[in-house]
């Protein structure tokens, strides 16, 4: 398994399913030792963002309420967190969505379902934390 | 990360399976419930949009828990359900195949 940075950064996990959150936290707390922060909607990672400052953001497509494209416009409003990198998680497969959310101007796009192991190094692969 | 490390972290992965077990359960019940009310012509628009949800999250969640093929098998049910009118009437028991099996597949996760 490739070797990640041990420098501990911090992320945001923003997710409505509390299995995908809980899984995520998890694997990047135990495999890269990351510090993790959740938030269960869009309104509230919106919150945690600008309070805890992460260096990037794994972000939920679909949610009640506010949705990732939605979240994610509205962080890169506040000056705050408009320069915190943001990858999209989604279960969304079909080539249309893929090409729909790359345009958004996200740094990635990653799919659900992911494996524990490896979700870290996919993250620090695309934020060069390597 | 060491042998160990990865033992911690499937232990941890298969305690974070128990505690959302019932919470799958409760999907592949609304599987099941669409897939029979499918069958019988009585799909109603509410639990044909709670089926497509239901099969969306299993498909993103199952894979993460070592179950492949549940997250193969509830993506099929998510693409059927996703259809403006409705799933085809010709896969009216592949609803209720895939439903069971997935029912299995939960129960069988050691």
């Amino acid at each position: 398994m490739e070797v990640i940075s041990s420098v501990a950064h911090r992320i945001l996990i923003i997710d409505d399913e509390d299995d995908i959150r809980e899984v995520a936290a998890l694997s990047l707390e135990s495999v890269a030792g990351w510090d993790v922060v959740t938030a269960n909607s869009g309104a509230q990672g919106l919150a945690r963002a600008a309070e805890c400052m992460p260096d990037a953001i794994l972000l939920d497509v679909m949610m009640p309420g506010m949705d990732g494209p939605t979240t994610f416009r509205e962080l890169r409003k506040n000056p705050l967190t408009a320069r915190i990198p943001v990858l999209l998680l989604t279960a969304k497969v079909q080539a249309s969505d893929q090409r729909r959310f790359a345009d958004l101007g996200v740094e990635a796009v990653l799919f659900k379902p992911f494996d524990p192991l490896t979700l870290s190094n996919q993250i620090a692969g695309v934020l060069g934390w390597n | 990360m060491d042998t160990s490390e990865k033992t911690a972290l499937s232990d941890a992965i298969n305690k974070l399976w128990t505690q959302f077990l019932p919470q799958m359960r409760e999907r592949v019940g609304i599987l099941e419930a669409a897939a029979q009310a499918f069958a019988a012509d009585k799909l109603s628009l509410a639990q044909h949009v709670e089926a497509n949800d239901a099969a969306h999250k299993l498909a993103g969640a199952l894979g993460s828990f070592g179950l492949t093929k549940g997250t193969v098998l509830a993506r099929e049910l998510e693409i059927m359900y996703s259809r403006e009118n409705g799933p085809d009437p010709a896969m009216a028991a592949r609803l209720g195949e895939i439903a069971a099996e997935l029912r299995t597949i939960l129960e069988n996760r050691t």
